[in-house]
């Protein structure tokens, strides 16, 4: 340091102190700062056209339907739609996830069951035919022991959701659970 | 230069009183030192062993031997809920806390030539402290809780701490100050002035509650049970409790963890370096920037939350602000050893304040950039937050402690040091500790955030299981438990070289006597030093050098009451610009018609989960982050806590968020699933509570709780009747009992604490997709709100 330090005439149980100018790159940090807050908040919050968390979210949810459901658009929650989508490798893909986020703690990563049903087997409670499993979805089944997913998911989802169910039947879980309810006849072929 | 000039600047006019002679009471400080170090070491100790409980339980399921480990697991009292508050408070309250108290006492008398106003209140404090810190480790594993972060401690012991901290300490060194020998406070004593009256009024605001056994005695009429002595609910709920908590809580880092240890940094590092401390007015402008600017960061811990944007706008931007203040002290610190940096590579006491500054350094650059909004949405609820916090405290509070202690040791024991050795191995244990501890954890904070996020290319979430991210954490947390083991070794290391210090102190300690003399009545300022402007206006003239210049403030430093007032009114009136707005603008939090207060049951269930210590793992916040309601459904609203005394939003997400956790599961899986959460998810790392299934519940309280909360202003219509409560729960009870057993669960639950705690659960975050009641002044009653 080049510049001289001042030594004040301060003492205090032997401590003294200098009187050394602030760093330069100090103050013009410090007043960059505030000059940046003051700019930060005029646009963000005094500017009514600045977009906000909600509005951003709500433009990534528009955004996202887009992106994975503009081939299919809206879904009918008919047999003919879920088996549908049984074939639809992208729905069945996007449906897995939301399987694995909310329904494999009781029905297992592989759909073999843990204190919800074995989902892979060919006996099924509360479903005779495919559209059933996207009202059990809706709805939810056995006094709540199955929770309704109508508020957590919108119709489209839901159906997809039935047809990634669907498609677990048949599959091998590494523990499966012991068959409940009734043998239903396998899913109708998909039509061509 | 008006502060500067040469020790010959002229002299002021003083009239000096007598010549007296006095003696330093460094008996306080053995005490307190002491006492920071042990509770130092039990800090340590239970941080290793709430690192382990969160990398364990894969551990135990597949390797046999470790399985009497299983106890860390599932024991009530020793659960992560209940241990991790006792680690944090333990740390902050008793191992920093200890320590500024022996810095401030050994400082204050020798910055103001005079002994301690009173050792009877030194004494009072000194032991009535370590009362409260007995309390805090008897009460937290107990599940004795307030529920609100670093504010845990119930109601008697916040009131313990309220006397202790103003009526002993806080008047011995307002009293101290009044009867100085020494005209002008060094800058060490401004920052023992800030952390007094500041704690004060945050400790006093944040922790004003209503307690269960005066609401049981006054307005439900029956002699209380001993345990609902140690209950109550914040008088704040859910934005402004937040805001509450998190203005409390950030500058409880502010001015418990930062200001204090600034003041120790000014007093021990030029002693200890033997150098003079590098700017004065560097102390001044970073001392005022400091103390006004940090009282507004708090909202920063609310980023995307349910609180306000231009609240949560604040506390970013003062925080981005605060930046240059915080780096004020650290240059300061470190310029203060310039060309005493051989000194440096020579001794540990002056290693352990280098890499402490450092560390303060690091810490304020990290904290601003935590705090912009964009680096938030990835930090918020990760581990990230844990490394930021644990750089601060054990770099900078605990290295500067160390620092302390060792440099006092020999001082106040008047002995040599025992080991020198010893002392370096610490700092070096210490360090690399450190060092490895926030390495691995930013690496785990970092890609937890990352995995949350992550989507894959047709749109859906990368990683659904929220499992899966834990495990991926794995070698992270080992790496942690290897840390917190050296950080506790070092620890260890010091209260032994210290005891054996002590040992071999004198038969009888010598006591100096000093001389001084008395403070005359009558002092006369010196004059400012000319301005040096000269094309302009005498009035601006007369500014620069009695203001610019800082000559007004030489003389503030001779009038502690003048000084301490305008302390105050800083943080007082930065405090009201964010309070105000937050408790008197309606449209900050829109009310919700659907939103109904919690049955009885479910408020009974609501104790439980904060007794517990759930907060400490699962948010309930969810915010309006794509990533994120994909993963947890509908983001949260102002409007659905308008009834949460205390506010249970959480800052970390160890487990999953539990904002809609209301009828996702089966009742049968949630008790399963709280009975040991490994029956169900194989890879958990959550504790298991079997004792819920076997606990009752006191059914009588519970007409009480909802008295209370009445009381706070919830509208619970007629439930406030005598009895009416009890019967609603009861009743919703069976209900909910018998449901289970439908879904096949256990059979005779109705009474047990689980189906409290478990009606909690399935309600939670439900209202808002409910039709609004038809008549909606009128709560809906208990059975309506069972989930079918």
């Amino acid at each position: 340091m080049a510049v001289k330090d001042f030594l004040s005439d301060h003492e205090y149980d032997g401590i003294r102190e200098y009187d050394n100018p602030t760093p330069g790159w100090w103050h013009a940090i410090f007043i960059a700062t505030i000059a940046f807050s003051f700019f930060y908040f005029v646009y963000w919050e005094l500017n009514p056209r600045a977009s906000t968390p909600q509005s951003r979210w709500a433009a990534a949810q528009t955004a996202e339907y887009k992106r994975i459901f503009s081939s299919v658009g809206d879904l009918q929650n008919d047999e003919a739609t879920i088996l549908k989508m049984m074939g639809n490798e992208q729905m069945l893909n996007v449906a897995q996830g939301f399987f694995q986020s909310t329904c494999i703690n009781c029905h297992g990563k592989d759909g073999g069951g843990l204190n919800g049903v074995n989902l892979t087997d060919d006996n099924y409670k509360n479903v005779k035919k495919l559209d059933d499993i996207f009202n059990v979805i809706t709805n939810g089944a056995n006094a709540g022991a199955m929770p309704s997913w109508k508020n957590q998911f919108n119709q489209n989802e839901r159906v997809i959701l039935a047809a990634y169910v669907a498609s677990l039947r048949g599959t091998k879980p590494a523990a499966p659970k012991a068959a409940e309810g009734d043998p239903i006849p396998p899913w109708p072929k998909p039509a061509k | 230069m008006a502060t500067g000039g040469s020790t010959a600047s002229h002299s002021p006019h003083q009239e000096s009183g007598p010549i007296e002679r006095f003696v330093y009471d460094d008996a306080i400080v053995r005490k307190f030192i002491f006492a920071s170090i042990i509770f130092g070491v039990v800090a340590f100790l239970v941080g290793v062993i709430a690192a382990v409980q969160l990398a364990i339980p894969p551990a135990l399921a597949s390797v046999k031997a470790l399985s009497w480990l299983e106890f860390l697991t599932n024991t009530s009292f020793l659960n992560f809920g209940r241990i991790r508050p006792l680690h944090t408070n333990a740390a902050i309250f008793a191992f920093a806390g200890n320590a500024l108290f022996a810095a401030i006492y050994y400082s204050t008398q020798r910055l103001c030539k005079t002994r301690m106003w009173s050792d009877k209140l030194s004494n009072l404090h000194f032991w009535g402290w370590q009362l409260i810190v007995v309390c805090a480790a008897v009460s937290l594993p107990l599940g004795i809780t307030q529920g609100k972060e670093y504010a845990e401690l119930e109601w008697p012991v916040d009131l313990m701490i309220a006397v202790v901290w103003v009526a002993f300490f806080g008047v011995n060194f307002f009293m101290t100050l009044a009867t100085r020998r020494e005209r002008h406070m060094y800058v060490a004593l401004w920052f023992y002035i800030a952390t007094i009256v500041t704690v004060a009024m945050l400790h006093v605001f944040n922790n004003l509650s209503l307690p269960l056994g005066l609401v049981e005695m006054f307005k439900t009429g029956r002699t209380p049970p001993l345990a609902d002595w140690f209950k109550s609910w914040s008088v704040y709920s859910g934005v402004q409790d937040a805001f509450m908590q998190w203005w409390y809580g950030h500058n409880a880092v502010a001015f418990f963890l930062t200001t204090p240890f600034l003041g120790l940094m000014y007093y021990f590092l030029p002693k200890a370096a033997e150098k003079p401390v590098y700017s004065y007015r560097l102390s001044i402008i970073h001392f005022w920037s400091l103390v006004f600017i940090y009282i507004w960061a708090g909202p920063h811990h609310l980023h995307y939350t349910a609180l306000p944007q231009w609240a949560s706008t604040l506390g970013m931007l003062f925080s981005v602000m605060l930046w240059m203040p915080s780096w004020g002290g650290m240059i300061n610190g470190l310029l203060t050893l310039r060309g005493a940096w051989n000194k440096v590579a020579a001794d540990p006491i002056l290693k352990f304040y280098v890499v402490g500054i450092t560390f303060y350094g690091m810490s304020t650059f990290e904290g601003p950039m935590l705090s912009v909004k964009s680096v938030n949405s990835l930090s918020h609820y990760t581990d990230w937050t844990i490394a930021h916090v644990h750089a601060g405290a054990l770099g900078w509070n605990g290295l500067l402690t160390f620092g302390m202690a060792y440099w006092l040791a020999p001082r106040l024991f008047q002995a040599q040091l025992w080991s020198k050795k010893l002392m370096a191995a610490h700092f070096w244990l210490a360090t690399i500790g450190i060092a490895v501890y926030i390495l691995g954890i930013y690496t785990g904070g970092i890609t937890q955030g990352l995995m949350w996020r992550a989507f894959d290319e047709t749109g859906r979430l990368q990683y659904p299981d929220f499992v899966e991210t834990v495990m991926t954490l794995m070698p992270f947390y080992w790496l942690r438990v290897l840390a917190g083991l050296m950080y506790l070794v070092g620890g260890i290391l010091c209260l032994l070289n210290l005891t054996m210090t002590w040992m071999a102190r004198p038969a009888k300690y010598e006591e100096t006597v000093h001389e001084a003399p008395a403070l005359g009545a009558v002092f006369v300022d010196p004059p400012p030093q000319p301005s040096e402007i000269t094309a302009s206006t005498e009035w601006a003239k007369d500014v620069d050098k009695k203001y610019i210049k800082g000559w007004f403030h030489r003389v503030w430093e001779r009038k502690p009451a003048k000084f301490t007032i305008w302390v105050l009114i800083a943080v007082a009136s930065a405090s009201l610009f964010e309070i105000v707005p937050t408790f008197l603008i309606k449209s900050n939090v829109p009310t919700i018609a659907s939103v109904q207060p919690y049955t009885p049951l479910e408020l009974a269930g609501r104790d439980i989960y904060i007794s517990e210590g759930c907060y400490n793992c699962h948010s309930q916040m969810i915010r309006p982050i794509w990533a994120e309601t994909r993963r947890y459904g509908e983001y949260s609203k102002p409007g659905e806590f308008v009834y949460d005394h205390p506010f249970q939003w959480g800052s970390r997400r160890i487990g999953p968020d539990l904002a809609r956790e209301g009828g996702r599961q089966s009742h049968d899986w949630q008790v399963r699933h709280l009975e040991n959460p490994r029956q169900l998810i194989g890879d958990s790392v959550m504790p298991a509570y079997p004792h819920l299934l076997k606990d009752t519940i006191d059914f009588e309280t519970i007409q009480a709780r909802v008295d209370a909360m009445a009381m706070l202003g919830v509208p619970y219509g007629d439930l406030v009747q005598k009895g009416k409560a009890t019967e609603a729960a009861k009743a919703q009870a069976k209900e909910l009992a018998d449901a289970l057993v439908t879904q096949k669960g256990y059979a005779d639950m109705g009474d047990k604490k689980i189906i409290a705690l478990v009606a909690y659960l399935q309600r939670l975050g439900t209202d808002i997709s409910k039709p609004p009641p038809a008549d909606a002044t009128k709560p809906a009653t208990a059975s309506a709100e069972v989930i079918k």
